[in-house]
């Protein structure tokens, strides 16, 4: 322990004989080490699995039913109809099955009529949405089945928003000016990346404010604020046939998710799904071909192309970026060395062993990669603003937890040893003789 | 060859003059080898840097070869030092990272001579100073009488019109210093002018003439033959 | 001095040299493909749009009453606010639509020609519902047949953009033909409309009412060149004052949204420009702390080389040269590099491929980078007195 003190001091010394070279070679470092860190935080949450103790099971299904004969039309599309739902609902083979889509409104407290409302975003979906994703309730609970009703799940911040407390169950609240009855208060919860909607490349949105059972949005002309598709619509737009006509057109605008809790169950699902278009061809309907589709969560990104390949781009050049960074940073780092040869060699000939050189150098390391480490930080946050502001959709995505600056530190320490490890080996390892001379 | 009137040299601080060379007048004709000894401090290595135009001087006059070096511009002092100027330092002032070939070539490159001209000159220079076979070694990979060896060669290539030799034989044991001392013998013996700085008295001896430097002013002491070779 | 020679000595310094040659060659690549990335970001968010992009704003609006959201107050108060739109000086035409042109995504339908669905079907076009007043806000020409007027109001007559027309019914001639939305009437000239559906310039134009507000709608305003500020400025009240129970958007000049539909693009190739530009710097901090460490070297073996009768010029070129060929070399694996990771970027997204002059121009700006660094230590080293540098210690 005395030792390494002895060395940490030796090397503080080392770097106030010749302070300018050492900081720079320091500050290249670190920007490099900022920029991969901060590209690597963002690329961790946007590809991270938000749910890994049931991740295996979600599934989002897809049939290729829209209306048309077109023989090589083999991608479904990104969003179901209402019949959709219904022919895919009630296999009994999966554990949970909710239909969704996303909205927004204004909402404002029955006592507070007057006030200007706010807006707010919904979700519609069904019951079992929040078995599916393991979503914590504070208060209440979900609705008891999926018909229309007036009843609406609501997170922690709107109740505290609009209430000024959670424990809300049965109070009542006006959205676009319509009441509804608020029967449970979510816990603080946040999927990040959000795979249940990563439609229109929205995966780092925040969690929805309200949550709205499905045949009411359908009764009331609720429509998705995302994407709406209709394929052979013929409506007139009079709101009082919306709901049937809604129900009863290709007018898409759900996802549908189920949890399929084994490799058994995926499996017969498959072919529930197969069975499934197979009558509808028989009945003169789905005249597309079969392309039916079983997205794993994990894999929902890809199959919806909302990769974020600006990030992907990103992370190539900013892995590269580093690695000019640490061949620099070796490059000075050598230099450094070499010109501090004559130091080394001296306290070799005093009698110093080549191991006890190592704990010299070691004491460099742990040296440099404290600067470092602090360096990086600094630089990897101002990284991560200048990306969130150039890249607003990546706002969600720049938080450090404990593991991950864990993570970065050992990365720095390694990174640290790398650089100092040739030129160390080499001026402590060389022949004595010839670097005395010198 | 070498003419000096009231030659001064004055190296100024903020806080002090020094006066390294005082009012100097030396004459060395063609073929002489000249040794310059006095204490340390007394200006013999000064001397040396002027004669070979290493540095300026402050007052006099310096005529090398009959041709006054006052007033040239950089790019004729470099090339009267390239063509009429051999330099032999303690240190012997190789360059690491050539080869001995290379390292003799440099001077002769500056020159502007064809490459076979300059092959030619390297390898009778190797030649001479008994290093033909190495050619192709680096300085790390001789002791310290053959990177000395290496210099002479060096210097000798461009045939200048003198040698001038800054204790040649200081970091060398006497035996390696007893060869250095012989083969500059020999190339003064071919018709090379040489000035060595030394401070063994037994070297001045073996010079055929002795310059004394004191303080800044000399003190011309060749009043006796030189000792037999060898001895 | 000779190349062979400079070559011999980088070669005795195996592991510096091949430091610097790497990070040469690895700064080259990456900076070429950067400014490729932002010059393509550049021309993607320049296309022509077919729409005076400085001289339209876009406002979304939405009644906060349910009962104004429905026919018949929804056109009624749609009515009341583009006559007191209309009336703001600078403004040369004002409408409503469900949707503005030159967004990500939007509303959108399927559409054919009646009776032709297998061959002409087109999975995405997005429709605008409007009035009369929009050709004049979006400033299009009219291709063929005509514009649509009052009389056509709640009818199923259509007018699509060219492209559609000619994407549905190839050389034929669009008028009188029936889709399933309804007759064409007319083709105006493309502009660009949403980019992920079909094709971004699609779309087709029909005049209905509104007819309801749950998702609020667009009011587009045309102004005279150079009024959209001042327009700007009013428009919030006006609105406003022609019905108070509104919620109003921030109001948008038709340019800024067509940033917000690139934004992406735009924001990856700041970041590479900002990324480039710190590489540059490293390359220069770099060259720079190298010749200051080697400055103790350098100017023994600058003293030895001038007292051996090279002249100040003439060193300070050895010096130079050195810093030149290192850098032209490692610019050499630089353009392998280049092409290198050109190719694999343009896996993961759209990169153009590498123009010829593009590299050499970079290698051009890192050998006067690299120039600049070295400078300053070379020009010191010739300038110390040969004799104080050759001295022994």
């Amino acid at each position: 322990m005395e030792a390494l003190v002895h060395n940490l001091k030796l090397s503080w010394f080392s770097i106030k004989r010749a302070p300018l070279p050492y900081a720079l070679t320091l500050l290249i470092l670190s920007l490099g080490l900022g920029t991969f860190f901060s590209n690597a935080t963002l690329y961790y949450w946007m590809n991270r699995d938000p749910i890994p103790e049931k991740s295996a099971t979600l599934f989002m299904a897809r049939i290729n039913s829209v209306p048309g004969d077109c023989t090589d039309c083999f991608e479904p599309p990104r969003v179901m109809s209402y019949m959709d739902m219904q022919k895919m609902s009630g296999s009994g083979i999966t554990s949970a099955e909710a239909a969704m889509f996303s909205s927004d409104a204004y909402a404002k407290t029955v006592e507070n009529q007057q006030a200007t409302p706010s807006q707010v975003e919904l979700r519609i979906t069904q019951r079992d949405f929040f078995k599916l994703f393991n979503v914590p309730f504070l208060h209440g609970e979900t609705w008891p089945d999926n018909k229309a009703r007036m009843e609406v799940v609501i997170s922690k911040n709107t109740a505290l928003k609009f209430f000024s407390r959670t424990d809300v169950v049965g109070q009542e609240m006006l959205i676009d000016d319509k009441l509804y009855t608020v029967i449970g208060v979510l816990d603080d919860w946040a999927m990040l990346p959000r795979l249940y909607d990563v439609n229109g490349r929205r995966s780092a949105e925040p969690a929805e404010d309200i949550y709205i059972p499905l045949e009411t949005a359908y009764d009331l002309a609720i429509q998705s604020n995302t994407q709406n598709s209709y394929f052979d619509v013929d409506w007139d737009g009079n709101m009082a046939t919306y709901p049937q006509m809604a129900r009863t057109n290709f007018a898409n605008q759900l996802q549908f998710w189920v949890q399929l809790d084994s490799p058994e169950k995926v499996q017969q699902y498959q072919q529930f799904l197969k069975n499934l278009v197979a009558d509808e061809k028989a009945a003169g309907r789905h005249e597309r071909p079969e392309a039916n589709k079983l997205d794993n969560i994990l894999d929902v990104q890809k199959a919806m192309r909302a990769t974020n390949d600006q990030l992907d781009a990103f992370a190539l050049v900013a892995s590269l970026f580093l690695l000019v960074c640490v061949v620099n940073a070796s490059h000075l780092s050598l230099n450094r060395y070499m010109a501090n040869q004559y130091e080394f060699s001296l306290r070799r000939a005093l009698g110093a062993s080549r191991w006890q050189l190592q704990g010299q150098i070691l004491a460099d390391v742990l040296l440099s990669s404290a600067l470092a480490f602090a360096a990086a930080l600094l630089f990897a946050q101002l990284g991560l603003w200048t990306i969130n502001s150039l890249l607003p959709s990546t706002r969600a995505l720049a938080s450090w937890d404990w593991q991950m600056l864990s993570v970065m530190a050992l990365v720095v320490l390694v990174i640290s040893y790398l650089v100092t490890l040739y030129p160390a080996l080499k001026t402590s390892f060389s022949p004595l003789n010839q670097q005395l001379k010198q | 060859m070498i003419k000096i009137n009231n030659l001064s040299k004055i190296f100024r601080t903020d806080l002090i003059e020094t006066h390294a060379l005082r009012q100097i007048n030396l004459q060395v004709n063609e073929g002489e080898f000249a040794a310059l000894t006095g204490p340390s401090g007394s200006g013999k290595s000064t001397l040396l840097n002027v004669l070979g135009t290493l540095e300026s001087f402050d007052q006099g006059d310096y005529l090398l070869d009959g041709r006054s070096v006052k007033g040239l511009s950089d790019r004729e002092l470099s090339a009267l030092r390239n063509e009429k100027i051999g330099f032999i330092f303690q240190g012997f002032n190789l360059i690491k990272d050539f080869s001995l070939f290379d390292n003799i070539e440099l001077p002769l490159r500056y020159r502007g001579f064809s490459s076979a001209e300059r092959k030619r000159r390297v390898e009778q220079a190797l030649e001479t100073v008994g290093l033909a076979a190495r050619r192709d070694y680096h300085p790390s990979q001789l002791s310290g009488g053959q990177q000395q060896r290496v210099a002479i060669a060096r210097a000798i290539a461009g045939e200048p019109r003198i040698l001038l030799a800054d204790e040649p034989t200081g970091n060398l044991d006497s035996l390696m210093a007893r060869q250095v001392m012989e083969l500059l013998e020999k190339i003064n013996q071919q018709g090379c002018t040489i000035l060595m700085v030394t401070h063994d008295p037994d070297q001045a001896r073996r010079a055929n003439r002795h310059i004394q430097i004191v303080d800044g002013q000399l003190n011309d002491a060749t009043m006796y033959e030189p000792l037999a070779a060898g001895a | 001095m000779s190349v062979h020679l400079i070559i011999k000595s980088l070669l005795r310094r195996k592991v510096v040299t091949a430091l610097l040659l790497l990070q040469l060659a690895v700064t080259l690549g990456l900076v070429v493909n950067s400014l490729l990335l932002a010059s393509a970001a550049k021309e993607l968010v320049e296309q022509p749009t077919g729409l005076a992009l400085e001289q339209i704003l876009t406002v979304r609006v939405k009644p906060t009453s349910a009962a104004m959201r429905v026919e018949p107050a929804l056109s009624e108060v749609i009515s009341r606010q583009l006559a007191a739109i209309r009336q703001i000086p600078g403004v040369e035409a004002a409408e409503y639509t469900n949707q503005i042109p030159l967004r990500q995504g939007g509303s959108n339908s399927n559409i054919f020609e009646t009776d032709r669905q297998d061959e002409s079907n087109v999975d995405s076009a997005p429709y605008y519902n409007t009035g009369s007043q929009i050709f004049k806000v979006l400033g299009t020409k009219l291709v063929a047949g005509r514009e649509l007027t009052e009389l056509d109001k709640g009818t199923q007559n259509l007018v699509l953009t060219e492209k559609l027309a000619k994407q549905l019914f190839l050389e034929q001639n669009p008028v009188g033909k029936s889709t399933n939305q309804g007759t064409v009437v007319g083709v105006v000239s493309d502009f660009y409309s949403q980019r992920y559906t079909s094709d971004p310039l699609f779309a087709a134009i029909n005049f209905v009412p509104m007819a309801r507000a749950e998702m609020g709608y667009q009011l587009m305003v045309r102004v005279a060149p150079g009024q959209s500020e001042a327009v700007r400025q009013q428009l919030t009240d006006v609105i406003r004052n022609a019905e108070p129970e509104m919620d109003i958007s921030t109001v948008m000049r038709m340019d800024e949204n067509r940033d917000e539909v690139f934004r992406s693009e735009i924001g990856l190739a700041t970041l590479l420009a900002v990324l480039s530009g710190l590489m540059l710097l490293v390359a220069m901090i770099s060259a720079y702390s190298h010749a200051h460490f080697h400055a103790l070297q350098m100017q023994k073996e600058v003293g030895i080389k001038r007292a051996l009768g090279a002249s100040k010029a003439r060193v300070l070129l050895d010096v130079l040269s050195e810093s030149w060929l290192t850098t032209a070399i490692g610019a050499g694996f630089g353009i392998l590099v280049c092409y290198a990771l050109n190719i694999s970027l343009a896996k993961v997204i759209s990169i153009p491929a590498v123009p010829v002059w593009l590299p050499l121009l970079t290698v051009v700006l890192l050998l006067l980078c690299v120039t600049l660094a070295t400078w300053y230590p070379a020009r010191i080293a010739t300038r110390i007195s040969p004799a104080t540098a050759t001295k022994t210690l």
